[in-house]
């Protein structure tokens, strides 16, 4: 008998240790969920928990540069309300907060900060509702909301984009998208914006891929004397159109036979035949070269939820498509804002700085907790280069195509564009920037669909330009 | 003697402290302190403290570590219980009052155990009695179909009934023991005993798959059969049953799977859950983000949002510790869940009589195997059964027959006392 029971007890054994493994094993996993899995099960959109949670949480404000409120949160039963008092000038940057559909802008981006969750704290479980019930911070923009509805208005009816912005820090002071769409009553208009064909939430200052035109041909300008390709006294003979072996024909824009011109007066009348001989003969190498130089497959941060801008494979660019790109056509697309940061390469002695939009994260006392400052992002090319392509910015708005944008007492230099797409008529550009001697802003437009550069996207920013130096 | 009941008295007050704790932290997040839940819970630990008291008058020589670990686990799911559904509080203080009352029951009843041995077969037809109620009469109530309602009263009998089948089954196996291990026949590798000595085996599993398809409870399918096995095994020593067991379980699921939609469903949610994770896997998915939104040390008392997962005073209520709590509490809970297993296992080995050694052993086994069932379900560890928490879901017939379960023990547990004298 007592052998008996001792058999059973040391089956029972081996039974209670396989349960009590099983059991440590739950342990085991169940840690595994807790700390490896955590973030991923917390940040799943799926997980309302974040979205519940913050609905009782006073969200910061986002204001501009002069302190003007852009976006902020009102009670409105037992949650907030966020409204936006520049309706749908500044929706595209500020973005939209809606429990329904989620975030999109500064709103998403700066969402951490805006609703308090950067709060180290918050991983100190219980503890850290000591400090809990404050309000979230409040996001200071680099923006400048009276520029901002200046530019909104200038483009009137017409869908395009612009940006302001500083070339000495990289400030962002105006950034429009148009369509917009109203972020107070998004929720009720959802079906109708976002179904729209003409896409009014998405922010074309940095998500719209645009064929550059002819502003690109300043970046070519540089990238021929850099390359010493061609001096300044060089001259091209311009017949009126290119032929490229072995059978495509580079068109000037009517046919106009522009003559034997050099550098400068072919940047003055956009001279078709000269940048594409120039892009021909830099050849795919250091073409390839340029575009790297300014950076233009760098990323510049999450901040602005930039989309990549797409170059040609140049290894494999046939020799009209290689003049196209010369001209800012073919398979080249650019956002705006890099437009704005390739005319800031010229007004800042060669340098590009980064561009940011937001200056100062402050908690709800208005203590700074974070503070951004200018960083250098790239230098494409020398001062004195710089300097000599500025000088034919200027002649370009004193003598040449962007005469529109010529403003009384304060000197600008520019650069416009006609650029050939797809959708229909040509796209107007201008980038430029003022005062030449001492630029404090850049600006880039982009008028969809409106004519040429000149007749279109210069007279308007003019008038910015002048807005934002007054 | 006395010794043990004082160890027991000031664990009991520890137990009762972080109850009261738990209990004051919530209602004061909620606002006003309610005087009332204050004054039950003080009643409630005073109770604990009173069985404390009558068994060490009645010289009663029970493990010390049970009784406060079911106090420490009831806090806990009262605590729970009070942040989540604060209606249902005052009925759960009621159910674990009535279940200490059972526990002092038992634990007198079950000195005479032997004796109940002789009334086996009465055990198993109340047993195999409650389970076929439950499959004949079962109401479905929150999405379980394994409620009776007998008038005013409604209760899960196959939450009584596990005590009576491994009641039954300890006795029947330790009976026949030599048979079991002796009398065998080989079926080329495998190794068989006479088809008659595996009878309640046989029986047990076809009511499993009763259970199974009838009531879609393969929760309670798998306790029961799990219980089966493991006693079988026990008594036995042989694997090879447990062989034959689990290949007739994975039989009987595998056809179950091909013929109903529903248990296709349970699986394949377990599989991949992020597939439907707004239908068929809802709950389980919000359980792991549940898990997943608590992290190392939780959200904090009512800051977590654990409503968002249905039934979760029940069957899920472990999720709501574990986002709560943070993995210090639902890690917290598993580890006093190991100690009370470890605990009544040892029960189990320093017993001296066969027969009572089975049983301790076999509701150590079930006690063990409800709990990996539904927290390895509640954590996707293992396909989701409806079962409850053992001392911490909300409900009348879990608590009060986990209490009578603990009561058991607790009485066999003195038997070795005295031996140990």
């Amino acid at each position: 008998m007592r052998n008996d029971m001792s058999d059973i007890a040391r089956n029972i054994r081996k039974v209670a240790f396989f349960l009590l493994g099983l059991l440590v094993m739950l342990f085991i996993y169940l840690s595994y969920i807790q700390v490896v899995e955590s973030d991923f099960l917390v940040s799943h959109p799926l997980n309302r928990r974040n979205a519940e949670a913050t609905r009782h949480v006073i969200n910061g404000m986002i204001v501009d540069k002069n302190g003007e409120k852009l976006a902020y949160s009102e009670k409105s039963g037992d949650g907030f309300n966020r409204q936006y008092p520049y309706a749908s000038i500044t929706a595209n940057v500020v973005g939209y907060d809606s429990f329904k559909y989620g975030k999109t802008g500064i709103e998403s981006t700066f969402n951490n900060y805006l609703t308090g969750m950067n709060n180290e704290l918050r991983h100190l479980g219980a503890i850290s509702h000591l400090w809990s019930n404050q309000p979230g911070n409040n996001v200071l923009l680099t923006l400048d909301a009276k520029l901002q509805e200046v530019a909104y208005k200038e483009l009137g009816e017409h869908r395009g984009a612009i940006v302001v912005m500083v070339p000495r820090t990289g400030a962002i002071l105006a950034m429009v998208s148009k369509p917009s769409f109203n972020p107070n009553t998004l929720d009720q208009q959802w079906e109708s914006i976002s179904t729209a064909t003409n896409s009014p939430l998405l922010n074309r200052a940095v998500q719209g891929l645009y064929p550059p035109g002819s502003i690109i041909k300043v970046m070519m300008a540089d990238a021929a004397l850099t390359e010493k390709i061609v001096d300044l006294k060089t001259t091209i003979n311009c017949e009126g159109s290119l032929k490229v072996p072995p059978d495509y024909v580079l068109e000037e824009s009517g046919h106009k036979a522009h003559g034997n011109v050099n550098l400068e007066e072919a940047l003055a009348v956009s001279c078709n035949v000269t940048f594409g001989t120039l892009a021909l003969k830099l050849g795919d190498k250091k073409m390839a070269k340029t575009f790297d130089r300014y950076g233009f497959k760098l990323p510049i941060g999450s901040e602005f939820q930039e989309v990549e801008s797409h170059l040609p494979d140049f290894n494999s660019l046939g020799n009209g498509d290689l003049a196209q790109v010369g001209i800012g056509q073919g398979s080249l697309l650019i956002t705006p804002l890099r437009m704005a940061m390739l005319a800031s390469v010229f007004a800042n002695k060669g340098k590009i700085m980064k561009p940011y939009i937001v200056n100062k994260i402050t908690d709800s006392d208005g203590n700074v907790i974070k503070e951004f400052m200018p960083e250098e992002w790239r230098t494409p090319t020398s001062p004195q280069l710089a300097d000599t392509i500025k000088e034919m910015m200027v002649t370009v708005v004193n003598d040449g195509t962007g005469n529109a944008a010529h403003l009384s007492g304060i000197q600008v230099a520019g650069k416009t564009g006609t650029a050939e797409n797809a959708q229909g008529a040509s796209h107007a550009w201008f980038i430029g920037f003022a005062p030449a001697d001492n630029p404090e802003v850049v600006i880039a437009v982009i008028v969809e669909n409106a004519g040429s550069g000149g007749s279109i996207a210069a007279p308007i920013a003019g008038r910015i330009l002048a807005q934002a130096l007054h | 003697m006395t010794n043990i009941r004082r160890h027991e008295r000031t664990l009991l007050l520890i137990a009762g402290v972080i109850m009261l704790n738990g209990i004051l932290a919530v209602s004061l997040t909620l606002g006003a302190v309610d005087y009332g839940i204050i004054g039950i819970t003080c009643g409630l630990i005073t109770s604990f403290l009173f069985v404390n008291i009558v068994l060490h008058k009645t010289g009663h020589a029970g493990d010390p570590l049970l009784l406060p670990l079911a106090a420490l686990l009831a806090g806990i799911g009262l605590t729970t219980i009070l942040r989540l559904r604060p209606n249902l509080f005052l009925l759960q203080v009621m159910w674990i009052g009535i279940g200490l009352i059972c526990f002092l029951i038992t634990a007198f009843m079950a000195r005479r155990l032997e004796q109940i041995a002789k009334f086996k077969y009465v055990c198993g037809f109340i047993g195999v009695g409650l389970l076929l109620i439950a499959i004949l009469f079962g109401v479905d109530i929150g999405g379980h179909k394994s409620w009776v309602i007998l008038g005013p009263i409604r209760f899960q009998p196959s939450e009584f009934a596990k005590v009576f089948i491994v009641l039954f089954l300890a006795a029947y196996l330790s009976e026949r023991r030599e048979l079991l291990t002796l009398a065998t026949r080989h079926y080329g590798p495998l190794v068989l005993p006479h088809p008659r000595f595996i009878a309640p085996l046989i029986a047990v599993w076809s009511m499993a798959m009763m259970m199974f398809i009838l009531q879609r409870d393969m929760g309670a399918a798998l306790l029961y059969f799990g219980i089966a096995i493991i006693m079988t095994y026990m008594v036995s020593g042989r694997l090879s049953y447990v062989i034959i067991g689990v290949v007739l379980f994975l039989i009987g699921s595998v056809v179950c799977y091909k013929l109903y939609s529903h248990i296709q469903t349970r699986v394949d949610i377990w599989l991949n859950p992020w597939v439907d994770p707004n239908g068929e896997a809802y709950q389980i998915v919000q359980s792991l983000f549940a898990f997943g939104s608590g992290g190392i040390l939780g959200s904090g008392l009512t800051y977590g949002f654990p409503n968002m997962i249905p039934e979760v005073h029940t069957d899920f209520i472990f999720a709501a510790i574990g986002e709560e709590m943070g993995l210090m509490g639902a890690g917290a809970v598993i580890i006093i869940y190991i100690i009370m297993v470890y605990r009544i296992f040892s029960v189990a080995l320093l017993s001296t009589m066969s027969f009572s050694m089975l049983v301790a052993g076999g509701l150590s086994a079930s006690m063990a195997l409800q709990i990996f069932l539904i927290i390895g379900g509640v954590t996707k560890f293992f396909p989701l059964t409806g079962i409850t928490l053992p001392f911490i879901s909300y409900g009348g017939s879990s608590i009060v027959a986990n209490f009578i379960l603990l009561g058991m023990l607790f009485a066999i547990s003195e038997v070795r006392s005295d031996d140990a004298k």
